[in-house]
């Protein structure tokens, strides 16, 4: 393909960009976040040379990568942390997440489609729903263990409690902003109520509910050591805490960082879902 | 017009009323601040089965609320609206082409043609057949996988029509569908709607503030008064019409003549 037709392609409005250019920024684009990572891990280097700390409150990196060793193989017959692997303490923590967010998720989006459709049920829920949003989930962990005692029910009701309120209310809110005029017109060809559901509201309010999906993993995410602070070994949030009970700081810290890069991954993925599932967003 | 294309309208035309329009003393009222304004009427029309009547006036006479009453989306406040003998009701009764295009950005033009055929009551197993007939209708043809964003306002507005037309309804109305265009696309579009009507021998309702549309698309033109909206002048055209060419149609002299008569109606009716 010749490269006139490919700006062809490309539409109105692109200017091209010349090649060497463009080949600089795709350079900065990925030197720039690992520099900054490789800047960070000499400066902790440094850091923990420098022995102004002892080892136990920031331990060198070598010595978290070997704990990160430690942790993904069998040695002296210990098999990874308490008996599990870190990939497996990953894998349970991701199956709680997605178990606990996904019922919230779900349920956020059918009070999200009532609440944007139906004034009154708006009314009722919005102060409840706000007032849950603004709650810290360690606040009501400790009521969940008292009513669901210390198992697997606790640990995913607290993400699904957490994951709920912003699907809900980004819903909501996309639900009540979907224009009348398509509404309309969907009404001029013929289609019923639920006809205006499926083809109008619910695509018109996607992109918003797909953000507001991407915010409550984070928020899932974020509440997950809070999750897994009473009995939640095996899981990653456990491991830290219990790591944290031994001062095993090494361990702690490769929890942290497994818990930041697979949430990077994830929304990254979640990024990607929606702009393959909502093409459309901002052309409404 | 040929025997043949007698024939076939008098086919597809079931009853002389289907697809007729009749106000019979319409007026529509609305609150704002306390106080009601008479937005429309009263008002007494008919019009018969087949007739293409456009509808002029300056902005704000109440023409597009006539539409919306005729279409079902109103009710009037007096009086009684029928459309095929019965009061109108939004999707039952007539196909609907709105000022600017609506298309639903999440469909592709096909979608967009697809979800009116649905709505239509159309087989799925015949709707290609139906859509590549309603996309050849409009100048479409191979569009069809193309995104709503990625076509020319005036292609938008084709694919509307084509999904007014979906459901077969004896009576079309639009409501200012060029005036965002520019004025080529304006006349071309002008002309496929001229065209289609012929065609289809549906009944068709366009309202516009343009008297030079006025005259090149209606049979039958009324001019309406400014607030409330009445019938100030009600002008049968008797220009060619079926196969005619566009461009001496707009240069002949009986044109001309028409559309100052419109323009000074129009002009007259605004400042009364």
């Amino acid at each position: 393909m010749s490269s006139a037709t490919r700006i062809q392609e490309t539409g109105t409005g692109k200017v091209p960009v010349p090649r060497p250019r463009r080949a600089l920024s795709r350079a900065r684009r990925v030197a720039l976040p690992f520099g900054s990572l490789l800047l960070f891990l000499a400066g902790w280097q440094l850091l923990a040379a420098s022995g102004t700390w002892s080892q136990t409150l920031v331990p060198p990196p070598a010595k978290v990568w070997d704990a990160f060793v430690d942790v993904s193989t069998t040695h002296d017959g210990v098999r990874g942390y308490n008996g599990t692997y870190l990939v497996e303490h990953l894998g349970i923590s991701l199956r709680r997440i997605a178990f606990g967010a996904g019922i919230g998720i779900a349920a956020g989006v059918v009070f999200g489609l009532l609440m944007g459709t139906v004034g009154w049920l708006r009314s009722l829920f919005e102060p409840w729903i706000t007032f849950l949003r603004t709650l810290p989930p360690l606040a009501y962990f400790s009521l969940l263990i008292i009513w669901l005692g210390i198992n697997e029910e606790p640990k995913i009701t607290l993400l699904a409690v957490a994951a709920f309120p912003p699907v809900a209310v980004s819903t909501t809110t996309a639900v009540a902003a979907v224009p009348s005029s398509l509404v309309e017109a969907a009404r001029a060809l013929g289609g019923s109520r639920w006809d205006v559901v499926k083809d109008v509201i619910v695509p018109s309010a996607l992109p918003e509910t797909l953000t507001g999906v991407r915010l409550a993993v984070g928020v899932a995410y974020s509440s997950l050591v809070a999750a897994e602070l009473v009995n939640g070994l095996p899981g990653i949030g456990g491991m830290v805490k219990d790591a944290a009970n031994y001062n095993n700081t090494p361990v702690v810290l490769v929890g942290i960082i497994a818990i930041g890069v697979s949430g990077l991954v994830i929304d990254g993925l979640l990024l990607r879902l929606e702009r393959a599932v909502v093409p459309w967003r901002g052309r409404v | 017009m040929s025997s043949s294309e007698t024939k076939t309208a008098a086919a597809s035309a079931p009853a002389a009323t289907e697809g007729a329009v009749r106000l019979d003393h319409v007026v529509h009222r609305y609150g704002r601040g306390g106080e009601t304004v008479t937005a429309v009427g009263p008002v007494d029309l008919t019009v018969p089965a087949g007739e293409f009547l456009v509808l002029v006036g300056a902005s704000g006479c109440g023409k597009s609320t006539l539409l919306r009453l005729i279409a079902g989306f109103e009710r009037p406040t007096e009086g009684a609206v029928r459309v095929s003998g019965a009061a109108p009701r939004p999707g039952a009764s007539a196909g609907v082409v709105f000022q600017t295009p609506r298309l639903f950005p999440w469909r592709t033009v096909q979608g967009n043609i697809d979800v009116a055929l649905r709505y239509a009551g159309v087989e799925r197993a015949h709707w290609p057949e139906h859509r590549a007939r309603l996309l050849a209708r409009v100048g479409l043809e191979g569009t069809e996988k193309r995104r709503t964003w990625e076509i020319s306002g005036g292609q938008q507005q084709r694919v509307a029509i084509a999904r007014a037309l979906a459901a077969e309804n004896p009576l079309l109305l639009l409501d200012e569908p060029f005036a965002a265009l520019d004025a080529l696309t304006r006349e071309r579009l002008q002309e496929d709607v001229r065209r289609v009507a012929a065609q289809t021998g549906s009944t068709t309702v366009f309202v516009t503030h343009s008297a030079d549309e006025a005259v090149f698309l209606g049979s039958r033109i009324v001019v309406l008064t400014k607030g409330p909206g009445t019938v100030a002048l009600d002008l049968p055209i008797d220009l060619p019409r079926g196969d005619i060419d566009a461009e001496e149609l707009r240069e002949s002299r009986e044109f001309a003549e028409l559309r100052a008569r419109v323009s000074h109606a129009v002009k007259t009716a605004a400042a009364a």
